[in-house]
């Protein structure tokens, strides 16, 4: 056998892998999206544009759609700059950092489940350590509602799951951080300047491009999470909390409207190709940054 | 030292300290928990050490078992099927990471990146489709099914990672056997295989982890009590009427514990493997 075949057959299964779970789905979910499928019936009738025409129609459909947006970019803020600050810390070369280092991505690593379980019991209202602890540092004056209330709900959330996912962040930063060389610090502490000056003289034109890139990838995460939402609010309280994945798992599962769920996913489909275009194209760095950074 | 430097190196600790606290604390005030009985649970006055510590949780959790509560047998199921992604996925990327580090051909490229892109593809999507499709080949409720989607999930970073280990081996290593007349696989097992073990092991992990706390795909794949993964087992506990929290508390311990586990020793390896994808992609 040629030398090339056998590099193609050792690639193969990953490849026909890939195709059954991610590019054939994405195929019939357009397909579906455009079939009346009763729930347990293989295939219904086609429909044309019927089953986004009825999404459209819903309010549920544009409240997930701003609460999505809300989550996604909430997320995004937290997860960008208190992972920075962090990621900068951890750049330094102190006794015990690789253990550090280690730790922080714990949260990362711990199934959904356990943090949503872990956070209901701890942000209970009445019996929550939670709020026995800030009422004795009296933080608040009276027990807070975190989960039950509509509008503390999405931030308890986002406080959660960027917690969850702080260490991504942190650690990809950190990366970035690392392919600045120790000289330029140097130089710039013998001329005098301060950590702020080096910070937005040297760390932040070097890095931008790969934060660039980690935002987009976060901002694209963020937006596909079920689990703890599911797991912790089910959507509520009042679907404040219900983002589209969510309504997609509802309408499909619990509803039983495959078809327009499948219309919801392509709509998420289009929406983050077009937040996609929109981020590299337009709004990307520079190319002198780029130049710089590579 | 200065007084700037030593003022610096004092806001680094300070901080590494604030994180540590932020990461750890409710493991271990829950770790602390799962061991009150439930009148210290459920309490307005909570403290953090146990008053009378009790094994009563784990014991509610592991013998109580009745068929839909059978949490023994989820933790079976979780292991079986995580084990079964990690094996895969190792089969898989290891032929995979070999042929984009040794074989030249057109599109290998575009493969190795195609393995870091893959992560920017909106999971959510997969839903009903993934549903339909083992509703179609009956193979919903089958353990088999999330080892294809798990290992699909997990895979590609795998390959990817493998690929630079690989890659960190000298050619000349594996030439110098074949001359001895080492045949294709045996070069593999012999020489490969022991020098990117580090590389291997972390891949592993990152199955396993992968496989372990998944639950979007074990809800909609998994229809019966007897099949639950421990995650989805776990979840069904807190829609009952009457949440129990002393048992749930012991249940998310012992989900951590195999992750925590797998990961620590490796931490730095995955740490190294995640700087050199960021720094490439």
């Amino acid at each position: 056998m040629r030398r090339k075949t056998v590099g193609y057959l050792f690639v193969l299964p990953i490849l026909v892998l890939i195709l059954v779970i991610f590019l054939y789905p994405l195929i019939s979910t357009i397909r579906y999206s455009l079939y009346d499928i009763p729930f347990g019936v293989k295939q219904g009738p086609f429909v044309g544009l019927q089953n986004y025409r009825i999404i459209f129609a819903e309010p549920v459909f544009w409240q997930g759609l701003r609460n999505s947006v809300i989550w996604a970019l909430g997320n995004l803020a937290v997860q960008l700059t208190i992972p920075f600050g962090i990621a900068i810390v951890l750049n330094h070369r102190l006794k015990g950092i690789d253990l550090v280092r280690a730790i922080v991505l714990i949260p990362w690593i711990v199934p959904a489940v356990v943090v949503a379980i872990c956070a209901r019991w701890l942000l209970l209202p009445t019996m929550g350590p939670i709020n026995y602890y800030l009422l004795k540092t009296g933080i608040v004056a009276r027990r807070v509602n975190f989960l039950g209330s509509l509008g503390l709900a999405m931030p308890t959330l986002i406080a959660l799951n960027s917690w969850k996912f702080f260490p991504f962040g942190t650690l990809l930063i950190l990366a970035a951080l690392q392919t600045i060389p120790a000289q330029l610090y140097e130089a710039a502490r013998v001329d005098g300047a301060n950590p702020w000056q080096c910070f937005t003289r040297i760390t932040f034109p070097l890095v931008g491009r790969i934060v660039w890139f980690i935002g987009f990838l976060a901002f694209v995460w963020n937006f596909n999470i079920f689990d703890l939402i599911w797991l912790i609010t089910q959507g509520g309280p009042g679907n404040t909390t219900q983002t589209l994945p969510v309504l997609i798992y509802r309408t499909a599962f619990k509803t039983f409207r495959p078809g327009e769920a499948s219309s919801i996913a392509v709509i998420i489909m289009i929406f983050l190709a077009a937040v996609g275009i929109i981020y590299f194209r337009l709004l990307s760095p520079k190319k002198e940054e780029r130049i710089i950074a590579q | 030292m200065s007084t700037r430097r030593i003022a610096e190196v004092s806001i680094n600790y300070l901080v590494i300290a604030i994180v540590l606290v932020g990461v750890m604390s409710p493991f271990i005030y829950v770790a602390f928990s799962s061991f009150k009985p439930l009148k210290e649970i459920m309490t307005i006055r909570p403290a953090f050490f146990p008053h009378q510590p009790t094994l009563k949780n784990y014991q509610t959790l592991l013998l109580a078992r009745t068929p839909i509560r059978n949490f023994p047998l989820f933790l079976f199921n979780s292991f079986k099927v995580s084990i079964g992604t990690t094996l895969l996925t190792l089969v898989l990327a290891c032929l995979g990471g070999y042929s984009l580090a040794r074989y030249r051909y057109r599109g290998r490229e575009l493969l190795g990146r195609m393995m870091l892109f893959i992560y920017v593809f909106p999971t959510i999507l997969l839903l009903v489709p993934v549903y339909k499709m083992f509703s179609r080949l009956n193979m919903l409720d089958t353990h088999f099914a999330l080892i294809i989607v798990y290992t699909a999930l997990a895979v590609p970073f795998c390959t990817w990672l493998l690929s630079s280990f690989f890659r960190g081996i000298p050619p000349e290593l594996e030439e110098a056997a074949m001359v001895d007349g080492a045949k294709g696989l045996t070069i593999f097992y012999r020489i490969v295989f022991p020098l990117a073990a580090p590389g291997i092991l972390t891949a592993g992990a990152y199955a396993f982890i992968t496989a372990w706390g998944e639950y979007m795909f074990a809800l909609i794949l998994l229809m019966t009590s007897a099949q639950r993964t421990a995650p989805l087992g776990l979840a069904t506990f807190t829609a009952e009427q009457y949440i129990e929290w002393g048992p749930l508390l012991a249940g998310s311990w012992l989900i951590i514990l195999p992750v925590v586990v797998c990961f620590l020793p490796l931490a730095k390896y995955f740490i190294r493997g995640f700087i050199a994808g960021a720094v490439k992609g």
